[in-house]
């Protein structure tokens, strides 16, 4: 059984604070964290090799070093809880399993950055969580572990759940600001980056749930503990949400570095493949597909998904088998990147929606010799073109799937009778999305 | 949902702000308010309220979150119609939203809700029943994904009806014949209950201090220092060539000045210099045996002493 950090109070309770307890839970808030300074927590974190959890997997302790300390304004601590990439579900059911760790995790970040006020920003769609959060919250709150001096140790925290509305684009950290502040979710530029001027134009830290619910234990064990759980330069555990063709789709926990088809096939996880693998999508919908082949040499870090022109992400696995088509699949993820397109940026807004148009086309059967370079060239020309990497999250998936599958695309393509004639182009101008 | 108002009639605002200015509505808006530096942020969960009590949202509705929160109509109007969960106009006393994404796609959404549109005789792009029961909605990911296919109705994630209750137990997806079962639970408690009763929307909202009340967007001054100053690590001390003492050391980037203090076989750690952070190292003679100690300075406040290293021959 593999060394569980974060996920090792599930099914046991724990959204209740005396279960929690009894388990071990805030048993950080004293000396050990309260005797640490933060730059020696921040070294720490450092040192435990723990890299953010949400999708980008930039190391915490690095990004809790470019806050600035001493300032007069305000440090704010985020939690991105707006988990909305397809695919993934770990935050959600780490929420509703073990609230108090999250807090726990919160008051040590909070500690490292001088946090006074704190917010959860939580999808709309998660309404259960949000209930166990409050009533997790309410518990600390009248135990004396949030508020005013917690423990005698002169620090004090204040924590908020806001309930985010729907809207995928608030998972990018400055988009999940604007939201905050009561705005359009939509992103904003970078520089200035959040770490300087963030909520309310003061020094924001914006850390996904799993990421903080790491911190206890690595309080508890040391980071070379933490670090020696993973590979050396992934170092730790990551909870992985799986679904698709697999025998027992669920969240996981497993040490990065475990080979994707020993995770896949393993009888303490996922117990094997409906059906013959086709294909892994390794990190969330917009993270590049893995063929079979790929799949078999994949390990799940970041640096060897990295190494197959994939990546790691937010650790959503989708297995689909050979019964599944590929070009569906792409016209599901295209639709939803159009639909989330938050209109800020013309080559994304209009970009997305064309490329969503010619593929629906195509799955009708009324595909274009043509339509697979349009849609290339278009995802070309809409990634690196804007504020966010929501068109590049979409140009993943459509170089990806049809570079990898282009053969179904093309099968598809010559079913219809009139595939050679010429597409009315004003049909599918950009800007027929409205 | 639509990204803009359709053709709904709107009702006047004397009929819905008797609804809105109760004391129960007025006091979580204070609540709302109160936990955010500038009221302007409270807007989303204000408007969140609103569509609690009146159980969706009117443009009058809109126009009083936005007094609520200090901001301009049009501006809440805006932020209302970026967000697809505020819902511009009435649904059915059961909103069903399906996943139509790639999890659920896969594993045969697109079969549920073809077969949700015939049972319920509706379309699935928000279109609600002649009994005024159920509006369908076919939706992105709803993060539940290892359940797929999933539905929420209203706020609850179902994918079967465990003990008279909606229930996503582990492992167990949507099929046809529990979609009906869901219909069918839905159907009998619109016969036994009257009305859905109000759910917070905002999962229990409780009463607190708010906000310090200190924020940078308002020039306010904040409270600062509540964590102590950052100290000096990994103090060495090593032996140069020509017979002195070098002293190197890690600190992080906001300490100020460096305290260098020694202190022989025994007693008290004495001051030996004050040099500048800048500073990245130091030379000097010191006899062979002595601990060298580093205090970190940054503004006023002097973190505590690092560890000692000892002056090796």
């Amino acid at each position: 059984m593999a060394t569980l950090t974060v996920t090792q109070n599930f099914g046991k309770g724990a959204a209740d604070i005396a279960v929690y307890k009894s388990l071990g839970g805030y048993s950080s808030l004293g000396p050990r964290l309260f005797d640490l300074s933060q730059f020696e927590l921040i070294d720490l974190v450092t040192r435990s090799g723990l890299r953010g959890r949400g999708g980008a997997g930039f190391p915490t302790g690095m990004k809790w070093s470019f806050v600035p300390r001493n300032t007069p304004k305000p440090v704010y601590l985020v939690v991105n809880a707006d988990e909305g990439e397809p695919g993934t579900f770990k935050d959600h059911v780490l929420m509703l399993e073990d609230p108090h760790r999250l807090i726990e995790g919160m008051i040590a970040c909070g500690w490292a950055l001088g946090v006074r006020t704190a917010y959860i920003y939580v999808r709309g769609e998660f309404l259960k969580a949000i209930e166990t959060l409050n009533a997790a919250l309410k518990q600390a709150y009248d135990a004396g572990l949030l508020g005013e001096n917690i423990q005698g140790s002169g620090y004090s925290l204040d924590i908020y759940v806001h309930r985010g509305a729907g809207a995928y684009i608030c998972g990018e950290e400055t988009a999940l600001i604007n939201s905050l502040e009561g705005y359009k979710g939509q992103p904003r530029l970078k520089p200035p980056f959040p770490a300087v001027s963030g909520a309310w134009a003061s020094p924001t830290c914006v850390n996904n749930v799993e990421t903080l619910m790491a911190l206890p234990w690595i309080l508890e064990h040391g980071p070379a503990a933490y670090q020696a759980l993973g590979t050396p330069k992934s170092g730790g555990t990551k909870v992985f949400s799986v679904s698709g063709d697999v025998v027992r789709p669920g969240v996981y926990e497993i040490p990065l570095g475990t080979p994707l088809l020993e995770f896949l096939e393993s009888s303490e996880w996922c117990q094997g493949v409906v059906g013959t693998l086709k294909g892994v999508i390794p990190g969330g919908s917009s993270s590049p597909v893995l063929t079979a082949e790929e799949s078999a040499k994949a390990n799940m870090d970041y640096e060897s998904l990295a190494s197959l022109k994939s990546m790691l992400g937010s650790g959503a696995v989708i297995a689909f088998n050979d019964t599944r088509s590929a070009v569906g699949m792409l016209a599901s993820l295209t639709r939803f990147y159009a639909h989330e397109s938050c209109g800020q940026c013309t080559p994304c807004r209009e970009g997305t929606g064309y490329a969503d148009r010619i593929l629906k086309a195509i799955v009708r059967g009324e595909g274009r010799d043509g339509d697979l370079d349009t849609m290339l060239d278009l995802a070309a020309n809409f990634s690196y073109t804007t504020i966010c990497p929501l068109a590049i999250a979409d140009a993943w998936p459509i170089e990806n799937f049809i570079g990898k599958f282009r053969s179904e695309f093309d099968a598809l393509l010559a079913s219809n009778a009139g595939h050679a004639e010429s597409r009315v182009t004003s049909d599918f101008r950009p800007g027929a999305f409205w | 949902m639509s990204h803009c108002h359709t053709k709904v009639d709107q009702p006047h605002a004397s009929e819905i702000l008797p609804k809105l200015e109760t004391p129960q509505v007025l006091s979580k808006v204070e609540e709302l308010v109160r936990r955010y530096p500038v009221p302007k942020a409270a807007l989303l969960p204000v408007l969140w309220v609103a569509q609690e009590t009146l159980g969706w949202l009117p443009q009058e509705a809109i126009r009083w979150a936005a007094g609520k929160c200090k901001v301009s109509p049009v501006h809440a109007y805006g932020v209302s119609l970026f967000y697809t969960m505020y819902k511009k106009e009435p649904t059915g006393r059961f909103f069903v939203q399906i996943c139509q994404n790639v999890s659920c796609h896969i594993l045969g959404a697109e079969a549920i809700i073809a077969h949700a549109e015939k049972s319920l005789g509706t379309t699935s792009h928000g279109g609600t029943t002649e009994d005024g029961l159920f509006t369908l909605l076919r939706v992105e990911c709803l993060g539940a994904c290892g359940n797929g296919p999933v539905l929420q109705v209203n706020d609850d994630f179902a994918t079967d009806v465990v003990d008279g209750k909606l229930a996503m137990p582990e492992g167990v997806a949507l099929t046809p014949e529990r979609f009906d079962r869901i219909v069918a639970w839905c159907r009998k408690r619109a016969s036994d209950l009257p009305a859905e009763p109000v759910r917070d929307v905002l999962g229990g909202l409780f009463e607190t201090h708010g906000h310090p009340g200190a924020v940078g967007a308002t020039n306010e001054p904040q409270k600062t220092g509540y964590a102590p100053a950052p100290p000096a690590l990994g103090v060495a001390a090593a032996k140069t060539e020509d017979g002195k003492v070098k002293l190197t050391w890690r600190a992080a980037p906001e300490v100020s000045q460096l305290h260098l203090e020694t202190r022989a076989e025994t007693g008290e750690f004495s001051a030996l210099a004050t040099i500048s952070a800048k500073e990245k190292d130091w030379t000097g003679e010191l006899p062979v045996g002595t601990e060298v100690r580093i205090v970190a300075q940054s503004g006023d406040r002097r973190a505590k002493p690092s560890n000692a290293a000892k002056v090796e021959a």
